[in-house]
């Protein structure tokens, strides 16, 4: 597997390391514990199209949002992700 | 209390044992030569300000710093792209230190001085590109890489940042690479092996070309 780091092109998985899923959003301050509980612990186990972040910690130390199918590992986007670089800060 | 006094030693001094490594009988295929003593600030744009940062290097060396993987010589120094906003200045003689980039820079730019964390290995020879090729993922053909081009990238599992300078007098290519201090003695080694074959020249330079 390979991904195409939008800052320096495309590199072996060996120079990635895997987080998880990019989709959860921390809860708000003040939210029930269940949010809390949800947010921290609880995952889906998708079998297709995922949305994950990745760290290219072997090559530029971006954070990276990759689109990937979990059953053909095809990967079909990848974005800095929020904060990644000065430029891309979050607004 | 003791004086201390702080001496800097290179990180490859017992690693590195000049002279020839390797198969013997013909020309050696490649030259490694460390680098040392040499400035090395990073520099990294704040949150927002990689435009402002981009103005103001560019007033300092006289040329845009890179803003994609690339190494872009300067009259006295080296501007290596190091990640999303952010660069190396490489240079010798304390031309470009903490001290006189930091009024040019530091508005725009958090600076860091790496002078010392890192090595600083050039490869050369005729069979430089065919060793590397062993340790690196990057395609370094010619076509793909040339003059000027630089990848942050891992050689065995170590993080390096690798770009190809001006070529030899006698037009060889010149890749160099700046290692973590503590992993270049790690990466010396396997890069001796992997030359081992080609035969190799070794030596150490205060001289950054
Ligand atoms: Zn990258």
């Amino acid at each position: 597997m390979r991904i195409v780091c939008p800052f320096c092109g495309e590199r072996e998985l060996g120079e990635f390391t895997y987080l998880g899923d990019a989709k959860p959003v921390r809860p708000v301050a003040g939210a029930s514990e269940d949010e809390v509980f949800d947010y921290v612990y609880l995952r889906d186990n998708v079998a297709g199209e995922t949305s994950e972040h990745w760290y290219h910690g072997g090559g530029c130390r971006a954070w990276l949002k990759v689109a990937r199918n979990t059953l053909t590992h095809e990967i079909s986007a990848v974005e800095p992700a929020a904060g990644a670089g000065a430029r891309q800060a979050v607004k | 209390m003791a004086d201390f006094s702080w001496g800097s030693r290179s990180p490859l001094e017992h690693a590195l044992v000049a002279g020839a490594h390797g198969a013997r009988g013909t020309e050696a295929g490649v030259s490694l030569t460390e680098i040392r003593d040499f400035d090395l600030i990073q520099v990294m744009a704040r949150r927002g300000q990689a435009a402002e940062l981009a103005k103001a290097a560019k007033a300092r060396f006289g040329v845009a710093a890179p803003n994609a993987p690339k190494a872009v010589q300067t009259s006295d120094a080296i501007l290596i792209w190091s990640g999303p906003d952010q660069f190396f200045v490489l240079s010798k003689g304390g031309k470009h230190t903490m001290q006189t980039l930091a009024p040019a820079l530091s508005g725009p730019a958090s600076l860091s001085d790496q002078s010392h964390a890192r090595a600083l290995i050039n490869i050369a020879g005729s069979k430089a590109r065919i060793m590397l090729a062993k340790l690196s993922s990057i395609d370094l053909h010619p076509e793909v890489f040339p003059i000027g081009s630089a990848a942050a990238t891992s050689m065995d599992h170590t993080s390096v940042t690798l770009w190809r300078g001006d070529d030899r007098p006698d037009g060889q290519a010149v890749f160099s690479l700046l290692v973590f201090a503590t992993f270049a003695e790690s990466l010396w080694h396997t890069m001796l092996d992997a030359a081992a074959e080609y035969g190799v020249e070794i030596s150490h330079s205060e001289e950054l070309a």
